[in-house]
């Protein structure tokens, strides 16, 4: 989620009005953020938003517009003036198959300051990050007007072509210089991994002014404190999502006092002009508000409420702003008017209809068999899922037979499922040697075990005792006492187990099915762990056995 | 206390200490003249002193102790008296260290000493020869004094040597490793007056210690009377069986669903992409899977179970609405993609399956308790794995009133408080999405759930109609760790078995 800064005080300006941090906590509330802190020394302000689709948020602009309309200081749509101008940027063909789309405009009129330049870059950063989706989907790029001269050109290049200085260098590079020697080169060269050509920003006097999405001109693509017009691109993969963004910048840009000028960008085959700010409709649905919150509104509450949170009714038809595009469906603005209707207002009712509470059998049985080992004097325990093959295998001295493994984890320790559940209860002797024995635990969980490509999740318990005179009898006790409490008859043949002491090691067979490994830990998998106590125990598949117990 | 149930309370150690108090004060002397191991004597002096019986008391002094040397020196004797002997009259120094096996070093000594007290007279040729003179016989007849004192019993207490030996002593502890002296604590133990008045009166040997089923079967036991014993006494810790902390409180949270009329779904912990992610609408391109950011496995890959009629419905949903008046995310849905498996990340994936069951049941009020899995750190606020508590309800009229109700509901179950905030929240498949804020008697302000109402792209597609369906999720961790008492979510987990042993039992 995107947390944006900004002064309280700026944001009091913006809406012409004192709001207090009370307000704006409950104003960053109804946009489903908070406020994250506030230094009462600076004033300066910081808010989370939680909403990633709301993009148009993620500025003192933007919110400052949310709470404009909110308090009825602005109602519908909030105004923009777009001035004439012919400014115009030349999209080549060779850009098609590499970065096909980009818009812009010219804003005028405003001395940049300080905070006002930190705050265009904070907007241009979260929208790239987030909404342009680290760059992949759409990059901005904001350049000082006086240096540029127009029309400008938008075209694929051949990456040793076109050399300029970039931003954070003093080095004239070519483009597969940049990709490899500079940080946001290698930051964000993968997004152009698969293309020949690469694109570039051009102006009429042949100036480079970027290098899209990667980095720009240190001469044309800075901002510099003191000027007072600027040009802004937007690149991307899809011409709807970067007008967005244009829109979003337009709005602030006009809300901080620039006059806009349109850009209009010429293809081959099509002339597009930004911002683009024809408004989207959808149709009002008044039962759907009904049936949504329970709330009969009348025509003129809606439209208060629908003016409230920026929308336009006319006709029955919501128009919806030029800086959203996340409304797929009624349901989207019903949300809205909800909100701003106020949920602390709607009534709460309990639910009337009669539901039987239930669970599984399986759930049942695997609680039985915990309350056995408790009365036998075992103490539970619980473990991640996620573990590693060095300790469900190497340490257990066992083979690998097949096991879910992560492709990309964070630490090699928690890189697999695990397929059994006692290499568990060794890592917990091994951590508890200095306390007390006899140390007896058991666990109960889900383990994975992969046969080829098919994947099998099994309920397991598996327990352990050590002290001195842990033996195979104690486990097989233990085991016994669980199948005759549910009255199944078992088998118990002797097994070569890689953990377990050879001779000493048991497998328990419920009509024909494995369901248990039981016997003395072997002396090389305990010096594994470091243990110099003796160690019984088993593991029983009680999924498998549930479905023994199901068919008697 | 009477003195007579005194007596009676004495174990079988302290009445055989009790009347050797007489005469005898040393611990040591005390455990020799009762039999007892010197432990045991000591257990029955501390019971005694318990009592106010005797009262102990601990005294240093010098004893003289055996070294390593000493020791050897004891049973072969003295390394001078051995070279004394086995000169015969005249033997070379390499005969003499035949017949002692002495060291060179001790050898060398041996010559000094023995020639310092005139014992000796050598002659120097190719090889040392040496003859024993009359002084040297004179002191092998009359017998060396620093042998006869390491063949005394060690250790001694240097107060009780007499002249001659501190002299003998004196001579050793320059030598290496015969003797040395150290100091050692003694203990000792008195009669109080209540002990004196005690022991005046008759010892009852005859007290049942343990009784037994001899004696029941006999009715020995009729008649005598059963030592008495210090009730108040401590005794060794044992430990019970238990459930973990942290399961027996998610036990008692299912319990609580049960008795709401919830029913239980289950879903694996492998799961497609399709579960996880598609059919609760999140587009495949989209920000929202940054916040889902999860565990793909390596093999098997694809899953090989997906209803192909809901992923065709869902794939619907994504591209153009599915026929909800939506117009979808409006991009080429990869049905490939939605094939993959991944390590549920969110318990929602459960939901997912069952909405698009044979066995929903409409309406229904379903739960899940799922282990859920995220790319992530682990720290004190970040486990590998966590468990995560939510469900839906589904039913025909329901709408954001239900919502709070059950909201409300929820915090005065699991957060004992009738004080809520309902905040506006996102969730990619909920829309309202609504956050549950409870005013907990003692923790104040906490976030227990997230919900909202599922998205008709989202039903529609699974169930087949669109029906209300409330979803919700309980964060209980929290609360779970309060109950619990402790400040690190990793102790949810712990592998610290004391820890295990003495949790705090939530009730």
């Amino acid at each position: 989620m995107p947390t944006i800064i900004f002064s309280l005080n700026d944001l009091e300006n913006l809406v012409g009005k004192k709001l207090g941090l009370e307000k704006v906590q409950e104003c960053a509330h109804l946009c489903k953020g908070d406020v994250d802190s506030y230094d009462r020394d600076s004033g300066e302000l910081k808010i989370d938003f939680g909403d990633t689709n709301l993009p148009y948020l993620w500025s003192a602009e933007g919110f400052a517009r949310f709470i404009k309309n909110y308090l009825g200081i602005v109602k519908g749509i909030p105004p923009i003036k777009v001035e004439k101008g012919q400014y115009e940027i030349l999209a080549d063909k060779s850009v098609a198959g590499v970065r096909p789309f980009i818009a812009g405009f010219v804003a005028k009129g405003r001395v940049i300051d300080d905070y006002l330049l930190k705050q265009l870059i904070q907007l241009q950063e979260k929208l790239a990050d987030n909404y342009g989706r680290k760059r992949q989907k759409a990059s901005i790029g904001l350049y000082s007007y006086k240096k540029i001269k127009f029309p400008i050109h938008y075209k694929a290049a051949e990456p040793e072509s076109v050399a300029f200085v970039p931003l954070e260098s003093d080095k004239k590079l070519n483009l597969l210089q940049i990709i490899a020697q500079h940080p946001k080169g290698k930051e964000y060269g993968p997004i152009l991994r698969n293309c020949g050509k690469y694109p570039v920003l051009i102006d009429e006097n042949n100036e480079v002014l970027s290098f899209p999405p990667i980095i720009n001109s240190n001469f044309t693509g800075k901002i510099e404190m003191g000027d007072n017009s600027l040009f802004l691109e937007v690149t991307g993969t899809e011409e709807e999502h970067i007008s967005i963004i244009v829109n979003i910048f337009a709005y602030a840009l006009f809300e901080r006092g620039f006059a806009i000028y349109p850009v209009n960008v010429r293809y081959s085959n099509k002339i597009t002009a930004f911002p683009k700010l024809a408004r989207e409709t959808i149709g009002l649905d008044k039962n759907s508000v009904k049936s949504l919150f329970g709330l009969d509104l009348k025509q003129n509450e809606l439209k208060t409420l629908l003016e409230k949170a920026q929308y336009s009714l006319k006709n029955s038809r919501i128009e919806i702003p030029p800086y959203r595009a996340d409304i797929m469906h009624f349901r989207d603005v019903a949300e809205d008017i909800g909100i701003i209707y106020g949920y602390d207002k709607i009534d709460g009712k309990p639910l009337s209809t009669f539901t039987i509470g239930e669970t599984s059998g399986m759930v049942k049985f695997i609680d039985k068999v915990r309350e056995i080992l408790v009365g036998l004097g075992y103490q539970e325990a619980m473990s991640p899922i996620l573990s590693n093959k060095n300790l469900l295998y190497n340490k257990m001295n066992i083979q690998d037979t097949g096991t879910i493994e992560i492709e990309e984890f964070m630490s090699e320790t928690y890189s697999a499922v695990r397929s059994w559940i006692l290499p568990n209860l060794m890592d917990i002797l091994s951590k508890n040697k200095h306390v007390s024995f006899p140390q007896k635990l058991f666990e109960e969980g889900l383990v994975n075990a992969r046969k080829g490509s098919d994947i099998f999740e099994y309920n397991r318990i598996a327990i352990i005792s050590s002290h001195e005179t842990a033996n195979y009898t104690e486990a097989r006790q233990a085991l016994d006492r669980i199948f005759a409490s549910f009255g199944l008859k078992r088998e118990i043949e002797e097994v070569e187990h890689g953990s377990f002491i050879s001779g000493r090691a048991g497998r328990a067979i419920v009509n024909g099915r494995k369901v248990a490994y039981l016997g003395e830990i072997s002396p090389q998998v305990l010096s594994n762990f470091g243990l110099e106590m003796p160690v019984c125990g088993f593991e029983l598949n009680l999924s498998e056995m549930f479905e023994e117990i199901k068919k008697k | 206390m009477d003195m007579q149930k005194l007596m009676e309370s004495l174990h079988p150690f302290e009445r055989k200490v009790l009347p050797l108090l007489n005469r005898l004060n040393v611990l040591k002397e005390l455990a020799e003249a009762a039999g007892l191991q010197e432990v045991e004597a000591m257990r029955a002096l501390q019971w005694l002193q318990n009592k106010g019986i005797v009262k102990m008391a601990e005294e240093a002094a010098k004893f003289a102790v055996l070294d390593e040397n000493g020791i050897i020196y004891s049973k072969l004797g003295l390394p001078e008296k051995r070279f004394l002997l086995a000169i015969g009259g005249k033997a070379s120094i390499s005969e003499i260290e035949k017949k002692t096996r002495l060291s060179k070093e001790e050898l060398a000594i041996c010559l000094g000493t023995l020639k310092s007290k005139a014992a000796i007279s050598i002659e120097k040729g190719k090889e040392l020869l040496i003859s024993i003179t009359p002084p040297g016989k004179n002191l092998l007849s009359k017998g060396f004094t620093e042998e006869n004192f390491i063949k005394n019993k060690f250790p001694i207490a240097i107060e009780s040597l007499n002249g001659e030996q501190k002299l003998a002593l004196g001579n050793l502890i320059k030598r290496k490793k015969i003797v040395r002296v150290e100091e050692r604590k003694t203990t000792k133990a008195d009669l109080t007056e209540l002990g004196k008045r005690l022991i005046k009166l008759e010892i009852n040997g005859n007290l049942i210690e343990k009784l037994t089923s001899s004696m029941l079967k006999e009715g020995s036991w009729k008649g005598k009377k059963f030592r008495r014993y210090d009730v108040k006494v401590n005794v060794p810790s044992v430990f019970a069986g238990r459930k973990q902390h942290y399961r027996a409180f998610l036990d008692e949270v299912r319990v609580k669903f049960l008795s709401l009329g919830f029913k239980e779904m289950f879903g694996p912990v492998v799961e497609a992409d399709f579960w996880n992610m598609d059919a609760l609408f999140m587009p495949q391109f989209h920000s929202a899977r940054d916040i889902h950011q999860g565990y793909y496995i390596k093999e098997p890959k694809h899953s090989k179970d997906l209803p192909k009629d809901k992923v065709e419905n869902v794939k619907n949903a994504h591209e153009n609405g599915f026929g909800t008046g939506s117009r979808g995310w409006q991009y080429k849905f990869d049905v490939e993609r939605t094939k993959r498996h991944i390590l549920r990340t969110h318990d929602t994936s459960i939901s997912a399956r069952t909405l698009a069951s044979k066995n929903l049941k409409i309406p229904g009020k379903y739960f899940q308790m799922a282990r859920c899995f995220r790319y992530d750190i682990i720290d004190a606020t970040h486990l590998p794995d966590f468990n995560q508590v939510g469900g839906f309800v589904i039913e025909e009229g329901i709408n954001f009133q239900h919502l709070k109700g059950l909201l409300k509901m929820f915090a005065e179950e699991f957060a004992e408080t009738e004080t809520i905030r309902i905040k506006p929240s996102y969730f990619p498949f909920t829309e309202p999405s609504a956050e549950l804020q409870a005013k907990h008697p003692e923790m104040g302000w906490i976030e227990l759930a997230g919900s909202g109402i599922f998205r008709p792209e989202l039903v529609k597609p699974l169930v087949g109609k669109d029906v209300p369906v409330i979803a919700w999720g309980v964060g209980l961790d929290r609360l779970a760790m309060f109950k619990l008492g402790i400040n690190d979510i990793r102790q949810l987990f712990s592998h610290d078995l004391e820890f295990l042993r003495n949790a705090k039992i939530i009730i």
